[in-house]
């Protein structure tokens, strides 16, 4: 028997020879919320381009990334961030997680959406949208705008992804609340509109994947979500699923890029980051993956036409995101505490 | 019978004897601190240290929040309630696949272990599908009773008991047959020959030499449900545990909160483990005959027969029933199963997938690397721990108890979070080394989490076999690496085996910790199957957790066949 085990012992240290090694290409790690779809693609795209690059994805939500990355702050295992609302990269860049970089179509970001020491830069808009389910709700029978969301006849019909992981929760609830502000003054309104959807959400949803599948399965009706997910979703699968525009004006997320400091690949992920902002690759996602490019030196007639029928449409919200940005976190804290399930309790 | 005095001393003696014993207790002693207290201690130590040095705001901040308050009495019951669920459920089992001989036997209480081949995350994926709002058997209430809408709604504390002791009564069902099938005839002949009835047998002679096989089981289902996170993640909808609380003040970066709520888990944990010490003292039995096994008893009437065999038949099909559920899913094409009851298409895609992209056989050659070196690991430990624990007494034996354990006690994202923070740099005179994004770190956080299932087993089966063994062949002149190798480890190897066939699995399928600390290239199954659903490929995710529970089911074969061997489970 003990021959037995020493060569299984034996086997086991042959094993971890075996994956010692990794091709002989250099592996470049992006940490990612974009989803596997675009990820791969671009993964496919970049190393056809450069083929002594091994791109390796990690695809998590975007305040997952960020916790990701203060863990790991003292042994950095990404190169890159790509994707996550300037928001959570600002906070990341006030943490010290980000390094800067200077890609040469910098300044046709506008100054709003980049950060002013070049530790993060806008890719894309994201617009939040309203969705559901096509199959149960005709286009004219569903939510057209965020107050229609609190009539009774959704009650328990409103699906919710869990907000505290979701950067697109975190920008709609924060433009619930600075709309709010801005009407009131002060947190009441939001923390009470907030509570009036929390008495309409049958569920906090784990997840996108299990929000679509619940969706489609009708466990929900409508839910909030972002414009592009919601397309390729449309694209891709036959699932009943659709979105509108709210009327009175929607949080416009500005999706970003960023060098991780302290990456193992800093050069590299210079490269990768000046190349997924160059206009064939932001064009590129734009007709595969219908992402908004937050550049404005890019022709409308080169744009998809998907995207020249919505850019009229969309009436961005006015968000004051360093105010949002300030909040934030206490506001969630709130929510989390004296609103998640509370809202039938409290009578709404 | 005989009361084993103490269990320790017996028998040692002398320096020789003092001196080998801590020739064996110092490095274990040594591994255990470092990877298990000292981890936690250097997380602890930053938790208590605000913007302005020493701080207990944090403290302050949980103990006069409602919802803080809320969680950790939620997470007291929840656990509590799953001691007694699953005691209710994997009990009885044991003793009806153990005692008694009916038609399918075999079988079914081979297949009554499944559960445990389900890792938590594809488990609670599979509940959705089958009791969840929209899942297969909550459809079939809604449909029969004509209802409109879904007659319940998986979610909450109820949500959250079902998968509990759906899954984890398997601890209770394994350590009891475990036991049972140790008990010694005699015993019970002896009892039953002085005119003892049926339930005085049982509670004067069945249940004490139960007494370390029930009080493992509840120990480990205690400290799993206040570690559980997939479940009241996933179930809990607005339901407070203190591990999503953890989660939740994680990601909103309050670290320090994060680690009051870890310091309140570990430490109801720790006050469960000394209350469950406190009864188990004072009751524990060896058994001295030669040890003959129990005989089964023959049903010899018909109706008898075939009742108890359809018993077990329903029983273990009901317990299986989110294995068949991961199983369907996972041959229905993408987006086509949406308002029906059940899939009505079904093909090979997922499977096709699996098997023509090397990107997913990678985490499984990943997994099973690192689940056998842990393995490996935690049997050789926990062997020597064990003999220590049981046989000899010195100074730190206690600690040595409470180390083995204490992981138990600590959430997974805990530990993971404990040694990303400590094996980020590399100083090694403060016994600190990089080992976050190499290999190492998982298989590390894995061995760790699995030393108390390892350790329970083989203290339980020290326990049950009397000290006086090891005293004759010491006697006889056998030196002491012969008495390990040709009585102490034959005795304990079923229980050893049990232990380590659980821990093999359970790293399988490890996710809490692994998302934590994975690398692209060390990626395990689990991270795997959730980032399959996070692209929405259902079917791929149920078919690499196909995968996985036929792997865990190969490991119990394996695992099956060595119990076998000591005719002393399952046989």
């Amino acid at each position: 028997m003990t021959g037995r085990l020493s060569a299984a012992a034996l086997a086991c240290a042959a094993a971890l020879w075996g994956c010692g090694g990794g091709g002989g290409r250099t592996p470049l790690v992006i940490y990612s919320p974009h989803g596997r779809d675009l990820l791969s693609h671009f993964e496919k795209r970049f190393e056809a381009a450069h083929p002594d690059v091994d791109v390796q994805w990690v695809d998590m939500g975007s305040q997952e990334v960020l916790d990701r990355l203060r863990s790991e702050k003292a042994n950095p295992q990404a190169d890159v961030w790509w994707g996550a609302p300037t928001e959570i990269f600002a906070r990341a860049a006030s943490d010290g997680l980000l390094a800067p970089s200077s890609p040469t179509w910098a300044d046709s970001v506008p100054a709003a959406a980049r950060d002013s020491a070049g530790r993060w830069y806008g890719t894309y808009r994201t617009p939040e949208v309203i969705a559901y389910n096509s199959d149960a709700l005709a286009r004219a029978e569903a939510p057209q705008d965020w107050d229609d969301l609190l009539a009774r006849k959704w009650r328990g019909k409103v699906l919710i992804r869990d907000p505290l992981a979701s950067g697109t929760m975190h920008a709609i609830f924060g433009a619930i609340m600075w709309r709010e502000y801005q009407r009131t003054g002060d947190s009441t309104a939001g923390y009470k509109w907030l509570l009036k959807l929390d008495a309409q959400t049958s569920d906090y949803v784990l997840n996108p994947t299990l929000l679509y599948q619940k969706l489609a399965r009708q466990e929900g009706l409508v839910t909030v979500w972002d414009m592009p997910d919601v397309e390729t979703l449309r694209a891709t699968t036959s699932l009943p699923i659709d979105y509108l525009i709210p009327k009175s004006g929607t949080p416009v997320v500005i999706d970003a890029i960023a060098v991780v400091k302290g990456a193992k690949h800093p050069a590299l992920a210079r490269t990768f980051l000046q190349w997924a902002g160059s206009r064939p690759e932001v064009l590129e996602a734009a007709r595969k993956f219908y992402r908004i490019p937050v550049r404005t030196d890019i022709p409308a007639d080169s744009l998809p036409a998907w995207l020249q029928r919505t850019l009229p449409e969309l009436r961005p919200m006015d968000v004051d995101r360093a105010y949002v940005q300030e909040h934030l976190p206490g506001w969630l804290r709130h929510w989390d505490r004296e609103i998640r399930n509370r809202g039938r309790d409290e009578g709404y | 019978m005989a009361r084993a005095e103490g269990g320790p001393e017996a028998g040692a003696g002398g320096a020789g004897s003092r001196r080998l014993t801590w020739l064996l207790a110092a490095p274990v002693l040594v591994v255990l601190v470092w990877l298990v207290v000292y981890p936690n201690l250097v997380v602890l130590g930053r938790s208590l240290v605000g913007p302005g040095g020493f701080t207990l705001s944090a403290y302050h901040d949980f103990f006069t929040t409602r919802a803080e308050l809320e969680a950790a009495w939620s997470s007291l019951w929840i656990s509590a309630a799953s001691v007694f669920l699953c005691a209710l459920v994997g009990v009885p089992l044991a003793f009806l696949f153990a005692r008694y001989e009916f038609p399918g036997r075999k079988v079914f209480g081979a297949l009554a272990a499944l559960p445990v081949l389900l890792p938590p995350l594809v488990g609670v994926i599979a509940f959705l599908f089958l009791f969840g709002g929209s899942g297969i058997f909550t459809r079939i209430v809604q449909r029969l009773l004509g209802m409109s809408s879904p007659p319940w709604e998986l979610q909450g504390a109820p949500a959250i008991l079902l998968v509990h002791a759906y899954t984890m009564y398997v601890y209770f069902y394994l350590f009891v047959r475990a036991g049972l099938s140790r008990l010694d005839e005699g015993a019970l002949e002896a009892a039953e020959s002085l005119g003892a009835g049926r339930w005085t047998i049982f509670r004067r002679v069945t249940l004490p030499l139960l007494t370390p096989s029930l009080s493992a089981a509840a120990l480990l289902v205690f400290m799993t449900s206040m570690a559980s996170f997939s479940a009241p993640y996933v179930f809990g909808g607005g339901f407070r545990v203190l591990t999503t609380q953890i989660y939740a003040s994680k990601l909103s970066g309050s670290l320090p909160l994060a680690m009051v709520e870890t310091v309140v888990l570990a430490g109801v944990s720790l006050a469960f483990l000394w209350v469950l010490r406190r009864l188990e003292r004072g009751r524990e039995f060896a058994s001295v005959g030669k040890g003959t096994a129990a005989r089964r008893h023959r049903i010899t009437s018909g109706w008898a027969r075939w009742g108890l065999a359809a018993a077990g038949a329903g029983g273990v099909t009901f317990l299986l029933l989110p294995h068949l559920t991961l199983l369907l899913v996972s041959f229905v094409p993408q987006g086509t199963w949406t308002t029906q009851i059940l899939p009505h298409r079904f093909n090979l895609a997922s499977y096709a997938g699996l098997a023509s992209d090397p990107g997913l056989l990678q985490p499984i050659l990943n997994s099973l690397e690192m689940a056998a070196l842990a393995t490996a690991a935690n049997l050789l430990l926990c062997f020597v721990a064990a003999w220590l624990v049981v046989r000899r007494r010195f100074r730190g034996r206690g600690l040595l108890r409470v180390l083995l354990v204490l992981p138990w006690a600590l959430p997974g994202t805990v530990i993971a979070l404990g040694l990303a923070t400590t094996f980020s740099v590399d100083r090694p005179a403060l016994g600190r080394f990089l080992l976050v994004g190499t290999f190492w770190i998982l298989p590390l956080a894995y061995f760790i989490r699995n030393t108390p299932l390892v350790a329970q087993a083989a203290v339980a089966s020290f326990r049950q076999f009397d000290p006086t063994l090891e005293d004759a062949a010491r006697s006889l002149g056998a030196g002491w690496a012969t008495i390990m190798r040709r009585v102490a480890l034959p005795l304990v190897l079923p229980g050893l085996a049990a232990g380590g066939t659980l821990a093999f699995v359970t790293a399988l399928g490890e996710f809490v910790a692994s998302i934590l600390l994975y690398t692209h290239s060390t990626r395990p199954i689990s991270i795997e199957i959730l980032a399959q659903l996070r692209a929405f490929d259902f079917g791929k995710a149920t078919a690499l957790g196909v995968v996985l529970a036929v792997l865990v089911g190969g490991a119990f074969a394996v695992g099956g066949r060595w119990l076998q061997r000591g005719e002393l489970l399952g046989g």
